[in-house]
């Protein structure tokens, strides 16, 4: 399902998705995304925005024993996200419209 | 995996101590490969110019800082001294070109007010380290804390006895001063050496090393002017005083200053960063 703007995909924005609903570690984020959004993350690149969005406070750690460290979205994270969520509908919905009107595409 | 490992070895420590782990685990579960090590790579750049603030541990930064800002202060200081024997106490001062003499009083005033502020700043951390050391009795620790006395000491003698030795009415050799030169390194180095391996051990923090770290953001900015008063007067003596030996070719005095700038840009940079963890609040 990637496609070609799939490298301007915003990593922090799906990192902070696939932790809306249920705490997760990193192996198991790279799934999610994979599966629900069609976005490869690479190792360097989850784990350079798991440290981005953990110093702003927007994810944090759970304590493990094991070395696959989980991570849930906090308050100020689910914030963002469902901020960022609505301005990509607004972006989506004229999107489709005018997209509609120009070439007649109904959409998926 | 050694790729992997290989790529996490290029990230600040601070971020591999906390991150390290759980990618290793990351690309096991994901079968990793060549992909996995390029990025990586790619992202372990941006980790060393955007530091992460929670990750930023400041009395570690501190001890740090100190210990490589206090070898390379040695060095700088070395080679200072290297500059002072071999211009400034032969008197190489040509006429009409004063600048060359206002070098020589600059370096003598700032690598004296260098060594005080840095000496005084770090007085009242080396004597915690050292009553530590001493309660818990741990001798390596105290032996590291008195290199700084022991080994210019062992120096000095070593020279007193070698000028003795291998001396004449007009000094030594060449051959014995480029061992003296050289011994006189190895004893900076492992002077500065000792109180470094100290805090690494010891790992103190508080308001001495914080005062420590402050005094040696100072001690780099004072011996910072040094350096440029090693830098004019050697490039003075290059332009025009070619009749004084070793100055009729530029090729050692481009060594030598490409040396001294090195130690100055090390000592500097790192002090800063010690000085700014030490002020800056959390």
């Amino acid at each position: 399902m990637t496609d070609r703007l799939d490298r301007w995909a915003d990593p922090p924005l799906l990192v902070l998705a696939s932790l809306a609903d249920e705490p997760k570690h990193g192996y198991a984020i790279t799934q999610d995304v994979a599966e629900t959004m069609g976005v490869r993350l690479s190792a360097g690149t989850l784990y350079a925005v798991i440290a981005r969005l953990e110093a702003r406070g927007l994810i944090e750690p759970l304590e493990s024993d094991d070395r696959r460290r989980p991570y849930r979205i906090t308050m100020a994270g689910a914030e963002a996200l469902a901020q960022q969520s609505e301005r990509m509908s607004k972006v989506a919905s004229v999107a489709r419209e005018r997209l509609s009107t120009r070439l007649g595409w109904a959409g998926a | 995996m050694t790729g992997v490992r290989a790529a996490l070895a290029l990230y600040p420590p601070s971020w591999r101590a906390r991150y390290g782990d759980e990618v290793l685990a990351l690309v096991e579960d994901s079968g990793g490969g060549p992909a996995a090590v390029a990025s990586l790579v790619w992202r372990a750049l941006p980790a060393w110019f955007w530091p992460q603030r929670h990750l930023h541990d400041r009395p570690a930064r501190m001890r740090a800082s100190l210990g490589t800002a206090l070898m390379s202060w040695s060095m700088l200081a070395g080679l200072g001294l290297v500059f002072a024997q071999l211009t400034q106490l032969q008197a190489l001062a040509p006429p009409g070109h004063p600048q060359i003499r206002w070098a020589y009083a600059v370096f003598d005033l700032t690598l004296a007010a260098s060594a005080l502020i840095a000496g005084l700043g770090g007085l009242l951390l080396w004597l915690l380290m050292l009553r530590r050391a001493r309660r818990e009795q741990r001798i390596r620790d105290t032996v590291y804390l008195f290199l700084p006395v022991i080994a210019p000491a062992a120096y000095l003698a070593g020279l007193i006895v070698t000028v003795r030795l291998a001396g004449s009415v007009s000094g030594v050799s060449q051959g014995w001063f480029s061992v003296i030169t050289l011994a006189g390194f190895a004893a900076a180095a492992t002077a500065a050496a000792g109180p470094g391996l100290a805090l690494r051990r010891l790992q103190p923090r508080g308001p001495a090393l914080r005062l420590a770290a402050t005094a040696a953001g100072v001690s780099a900015a004072v011996m910072a002017v040094a350096t440029v008063a090693i830098v004019v007067a050697v490039t003075s003596l290059n332009l025009w005083a070619r009749q004084f030996p070793g100055y009729h070719d530029g090729t050692l005095s481009g060594i030598y200053l490409a040396l001294v700038v090195t130690a100055a840009t090390v000592t500097t940079v790192s002090a800063a960063r010690g000085t700014r963890a030490a002020l800056v609040q959390p």
